[in-house]
């Protein structure tokens, strides 16, 4: 067992052992490396100023994405490599993407620039052929308050100059691999009271939470280092599970949704493209991809908001959930999962190694809605899901699933029974908010006020009848891009 | 010549690698102390007692200081010095500096934060507009601009219509927070570097709190990550408070503000709320209007003041109104004083105006459009303003009627309203506003610059300014102006930190004049050294040449050489002229002065010519609403500026989008909510949205008119900073115009229009359509 962390900073190695582990990795650049050309400033994974490239490997290689460093923990990112934007020249060269925002006056003030190149570096690793959306997308993480962005996208369509080599060219991946796959098996760090441990198999994580009840997993932890940042969370046991083998899959079996305990939400947003729209549709909603690609939907799902993004598709579709621990499995429906604000039906000691999520069928209609004061990278004011078959207007097995108005994800039954094998029609639409919310308790808070929710509770509704039934396709405003 | 290029940002390939270096990037320095404070956590209170033993036995503290513990002032305010650097007793509002804590680490800080014990008598708070004008709390008095007389003309128009205009505050939202460190000099001294906009101010605070003489303190600006308005007076506290640990350890001391803090401590744009009464003609003319501005001041006098002369020199924005009466009142309220952000009480002025003409235009049936063409300003007559200024070389005509054409905006509106017709799950609006901004401070003896320009033996150029860099471009501007004036390259040129020893008593980076003023007064430096390099060149170069006498007036500085146009085949290069020059014993340094010319302003009459000369524009947006959940897409923007002769298009350029996408931002999703016990809520990212990527308007078409006429600027240039903010105005009425379709009469709506106040408007007005 390993009781120090390993990884390579711009191409050097790095030990780091006892407190330092615990430091978030934008402090340790910043503070340790003097490498401040990555930026802190809302400690949140918000702005994307502190962004950073991961390199994780995969197959012998190394598979770059962009993750927000603020809210990363150095002991998350044991076994990789990190690359920063002072780690992009060659020697007195510009990169493409950091030669193009040169040319095209894509930094004004610089302090998001940062993080805006490490982000265009991963498009510009990623792809050849660069679409204005596909900038934009790449770049929804990432705030600006000076530009107005149309620089930074004009930057991002023109990365034609500068020393042009990709990261993999910079930092030829083999070696860096291969020297981070001789520190395999389980790694252990204490430090001041403090422990971080990464098993290295199920059995191991089951017997460490045995053992350790309070620790907390720690995988993505895009929420988990806000709550550190900002609520002074500070929990002395840490566990994730990134050594874990065969935990990150993602499949479709007979028609079943699988993905794994600690599949991220970007493996996810890419899996999705094509074979599942509805949910793929949210995902790319969901954060910005510095958050999917850290953040999993497990740890969606335990974190137990009541207006993640993915729940209510996951309650319109009967997920369930496979839990372990060292007393055995366990598999429970996601319908009865809640108890209440973020209270789980979770063991001490158990954990979510599995989603299932059985999908609709062709026939069916599924629609998620999210309401936010800013589409993009905004957590929501209100969520909803709606399933159902539509025979002509006829409508059977409906399902509706709301987020934002009660304290857990709601399923609304009055409202669905109202709607169950009844031909659909605006009157019966109206009716059927009027239902919906005399099944919902919403609060006002700082994203909208109880009112709006109540408002959003049936104007949903009709939103799904005027687009998907009387208005058919071309009514639909889904805010496309 | 460099200047009308698009050369890039001078600081670009810094900010690209990641190597420019920010206040809070500086390594730490030896023995170095980190300040925080502990703010009030109420809004309005009498502190009874304050325990700090606890406090100060915190490992890591080395020293807690309050009030009392200053030795010269402790007020101070660039207007009205009415605001405690720490709350002497009485606390205003939620986040004022109440005990400054210096530590060891940022972590001793925080626990000390916690270990503060307070007793606080609560006290009445006043939070809004309504209930400062109910309790008579008010900053400064009620100010009026007057032409004509309104009252009259009103009564006497064929239509009256009024109402009240509310807009919300803004975070200026800088991504750099705010930042100081300050370091201790012998006898007393003290050097700062502060993200400022106004090194001066900062200078003079420090030197009136720590009771040293100006001379004593310098304050240093390199560059700040963004500023627009809200590191104008407001960089103050943080640099002070810094350079009150230095003063009294003898240490370093830094200081940096996380996001959230930030955003809790410093004041905003003013939330404004303005009643409004006009009367109109059948043609939609406007005969008299008669307007009462109340902005919310926070609890301390800060720019508030100047900030309403600003909006009420708006309020009239591109529309000549012969009888007119403009009022404005600040409120103090128990909230963070409310400060400069981009636009200085401009946008709400001009967004009232527009709000108005909106609702004509609906009154009457007509299309907007023509009533802001009907009304907008003459260029030989109908062009005197309420305060007295002429609008010269008025390119407002031009400007709407080429927009209107190339936005295609007729034929757009048509088909917008027969959309909403058909449509039964989503609702367009379009609209073209005009801006018509004033450039100079109103303040006028804030109009001057001073430049430093010094040459070295090799021909390279420094040059000192109390510009300060915040991402506009000012330093690339400058620069180019300087390469131009002496004939060199531009990497000969070298713009220099800015630092009050070498510019003294400068005025803030503010107000659109940077370029303006500061480049005024480096291109007059660099006049002066041309001319002594001349004399000199003129020697050299007629040398041994046969019958040509010594000519200063044939002399040529271009790209880095030297000649005489009567023989241009001998040259010298701009380092040999220079070289030569220092060995003639001739002067290589020069400073350089410049005072805004024929502006004047009278305080107590509001009447004047406050302004140089006016940035122009117009915007035309178009936009979608979903019915149901109010959410807002912004389809297509075109604007068209009248910016003179652009010193830097691809600097410009930037400008206009960056302040349109911002100014977007204050029109749409920016909404600062606070608890019913006045704490901000949305103090980060998370809950405070500014405008995203995906948010620019998915057909954007920027562009500018070609104007030479603006000789009394430097280099025939317009001001661009702040006016393109205004541009975003049409946003906003072109979702008014959404909500006036649907509803078929004028619709009141709030700014921001967020999707929830889309919404519940949209929901007001079936629901009224209904019973």
């Amino acid at each position: 067992m390993r009781d120090h962390l390993e990884l390579f900073l711009n191409g050097q190695s790095e030990r780091i052992a006892g407190a330092d582990a615990f430091r978030t990795v934008a402090n340790w650049l910043r503070e340790f490396r003097g490498a401040t050309g990555t930026k802190t400033v809302c400690e949140e994974g918000d702005c994307g100023a502190c962004t950073v490239l991961v390199g994780t490997p995969r197959a012998g290689s190394l598979d770059y994405k962009p993750i927000n460093s603020c809210i990363q923990f150095l002991f998350q990112l044991d076994g990789t490599h990190l690359v920063t934007v002072e780690g992009l020249k060659l020697g007195d060269q510009l990169s493409a993407v950091q030669q193009s925002m040169v040319d095209h006056q894509g930094s004004q003030c610089g302090y998001c620039t940062p993080g805006f190149v490490v982000a265009m570096s991963a498009l510009h690793e990623s792809a050849p052929g660069i679409t204005e959306r596909a900038a934009r997308e790449a770049l929804t993480g990432n705030l600006c308050r000076c530009t107005g962005y149309e620089p930074i996208i004009k930057a991002a369509l023109d990365m034609t100059r500068g020393h042009g080599k990709r990261i993999e060219e910079l930092y030829p991946s083999r070696p860096i691999a291969a020297a981070l796959g001789k520190g395999a098996g389980s790694v252990r760090v204490e430090a001041a009271g403090r422990t971080f441990f990464a098993p290295s198999t199920l059995d191991e994580a089951l017997a460490f939470l045995a053992e350790q009840p309070g620790a907390v997993i720690v995988q993505g932890g895009t929420d988990f280092g806000v709550q550190c940042n900002k609520r002074g969370l500070r929990p002395d046991v840490m566990l994730t599970l990134s050594r874990v083998e065969g935990l990150d899959g993602i499949s479709v079996e007979n028609g079943t949704l699988v993905v794994g305990g600690r599949t991220t939400l970007g493996s996810l947003e890419a899996f999705t493209r094509g074979s599942v729209p509805s949910l793929h549709g949210i995902l790319c909603l969901f954060g910005s991809p510095q958050i999917r690609n850290a953040g999993t939907l497990a740890g969606n799902i335990a974190n137990a908001s009541p207006i993640a993004d993915t729940l209510p598709f996951l309650f319109v579709c009967g997920a369930e959930l496979e839990l372990a621990s060292s007393r055995g499995h366990r598999v429970v429906g996601i319908n009865s999962f809640y108890k209440g604000y973020k209270k789980l039906d979770l063991a001490p000691g158990e954990m979510i190694t599995r989603v299932r999520i059985p999908l609709p069928g062709e026939e069916e209609t599924v629609r998620l809605y999210k309401v936010s004061k800013r589409r993009d990278l905004d957590i929501s004011t209100f969520t909803a899901a709606i399933r159902m078959t539509l025979d002509g207007r006829r409508m059977s097995g409906v399902s509706l699933a709301y987020g934002g108005v009660a304290p857990v994800v709601l399923r609304l039954p009055k409202t669905e029974a109202l709607l169950e094998g009844r031909e659909a029609s605006e009157a019966l639409f109206r009716e059927a908010g009027e239902v919906a919310r005399t099944e919902i308790a919403p609060i006002s808070d700082v994203r909208g006020s109880k009112e709006f929710r109540t408002l959003l509770a049936s104007n949903v509704l009709m939103k799904f009848f005027h687009e998907e039934i009387a208005g058919g396709p071309a009514a639909r405003n889904t805010g496309a891009r | 010549m460099f200047v009308g290029k698009d050369v890039p940002h001078d600081s670009a390939r810094g900010h690209v690698s990641g190597e420019s270096l920010y206040v809070d990037d500086l390594p730490r320095l030896a023995n170095e102390l980190q300040v925080g404070f502990w703010w009030s956590p109420i809004a309005h209170g009498r502190i009874r007692a304050l325990d700090l033993e606890v406090a100060r036995r915190v490992p890591g503290v080395v020293a807690l200081y309050t009030h009392a513990d200053i030795e010269g002032g402790n007020l101070f305010g660039p207007i009205f010095q009415d605001e405690p650097l720490l709350a002497p007793g009485v606390v205003s509002y939620v986040g004022q500096p109440v005990v400054v804590i210096a530590a060891e680490t940022r972590e001793a800080i925080e626990l000390a934060r916690k270990a503060i014990v307070a007793d606080i008598e609560a006290l009445t708070p006043i939070f809004t507009i309504d209930e400062a004008i109910a309790a008579g709390s008010f900053i400064g008095t009620r100010r009026t601009i007057r032409r004509g007389d309104a009252d009259a003309a009103i009564a006497a128009a064929p239509h009256v219509l009024e109402g009240v205009f509310r807009s919300g505050g803004q975070d200026q939202f800088y991504l750099e927070s705010q930042a100081a460190i300050a370091m201790p000099d012998e006898h007393g001294a003290i050097a700062v570097h502060s993200s400022t906009q106004n090194p001066t101010e900062v200078q003079d605070v420090i030197a009136d709190v720590l009771g040293v003489p100006l001379s004593q303190v310098i304050v240093v600006a390199k560059r700040m990550g963004g500023g627009f308005g809200g590191k104008e007076c407001q960089a103050t506290h943080p640099a002070t408070i810094a350079a009150l640990v230095a003063h009294k350890t003898r240490r370093p001391a830094r200081i940096a503000y996380t996001k959230d803090e930030d955003m809790v401590v410093t004041g905003h744009r003013h939330p404004f709320q303005n009643r409004y009464r006009v009367g109109f003609d059948d043609s939609g003319r406007i005969v008299g209007m008669w307007v009462d501005f109340h902005s919310d001041g926070g609890a301390f006098a800060d720019l508030s003041t100047a900030i309403m002369a600003r909006a009420m020199c708006h309020a009239e924005n591109a529309y000549y109104i012969h009888d007119i009466d403009i009022n404005g009142t600040v409120c103090r309220t128990n909230s963070a004083p409310n400060t400069a952000m981009r636009g200085f009480g401009g946008p709400q002025g001009v967004a009232t105006m527009e709000c108005i003409v909106e609702e004509i235009a609906t009154k009457l049936g007509r299309d907007p459009f023509e009533i802001r063409r009907l009304n907008c300003y003459g260029i030989d007559d109908r062009n005197t303003t309420p305060y007295g200024a002429v609008v010269e070389n008025n390119t407002l005509p031009r400007i709407f009627d080429e927009l209107a054409a190339s936005s295609d905006y007729r034929r757009r509106r048509e088909d917008v309203l027969r959309f909403n017709l058909e449509s039964k799950t989503r609702l367009r609006g379009i609209a073209l506003t005009p801006v018509k901004f004033g450039i100079s401070f109103n303040t006028t003896f804030l109009n001057q610059a001073n430049a430093l320009v010094n040459i070295y033996r090799d021909g390279t150029v420094q040059v000192s300014t109390g510009a300060t860099e915040m991402g506009q471009g000012v330093n690339t501007k400058i620069a180019q102006m300087v390469a131009d004036e002496l004939g060199v390259d531009l990497p000969s040129v070298r713009m220099m930190i800015t630092s009050t020893e070498k510019n003294n008593n400068t005025s803030a980076t503010a107000a659109s004049t940077g370029s303006d003023i500061n480049g005024g007064a480096a291109i007059d430096a660099c006049r002066k050294l041309r001319a002594r390099l001349a004399d000199c060149a003129a020697s050299l170069l007629s040398e041994g040449e046969e019958g040509l006498a010594p000519s200063v007036e044939s002399i040529v500085f271009r790209e880095g050489v030297v000649f005489d146009s009567r023989r241009p085949a001998k040259t010298m290069s701009f380092g040999e002229l220079a070289h030569a020059a220092h060995r003639q014993r001739v002067s290589l340094g020069e400073r350089g002065y410049y005072a805004t010319p024929l502006i004047h302003w009278d305080i107590e009459k509001f009447a004047g010519r406050p302004f140089l000369y006016y940035t122009i524009g117009a915007a035309v947006s178009e936009v979608e609403i979903d019915r149901f959940t109010g959410m807002l897409r912004v389809l297509r923007s075109d604007l068209l500026m009248d910016i003179g002769r652009s010193i830097n298009p691809g600097i410009d350029r930037g400008q206009i989008t960056g302040a349109f996408v911002q100014g977007m931002g204050w029109c749409t999703t920016e909404e600062l909510r606070y608890s019913d016990a006045g704490e901000l809520l949305t103090h980060s990212p998370t809950t405070y949205k500014i405008p995203n990527i995906q948010d620019l308007p998915e057909v954007f078409n920027v562009a500018w008119i070609d104007n030479d006429t603006n000789t009394v600027n430097v280099k025939g240039s317009k001001a661009v900073g702040e006016p393109p903010l205004l541009l975003a105005i049409s946003v906003w009425a072109a979702v008014k115009q959404a909500l006036t379709s649907f509803a078929g009469r004028a619709v009141v709506l709030r700014l921001p229009a967020t999707n929830e106040e889309i919404a519940m408007r949209l929901a007001a007005i079936e629901s009224a359509t209904k019973s």
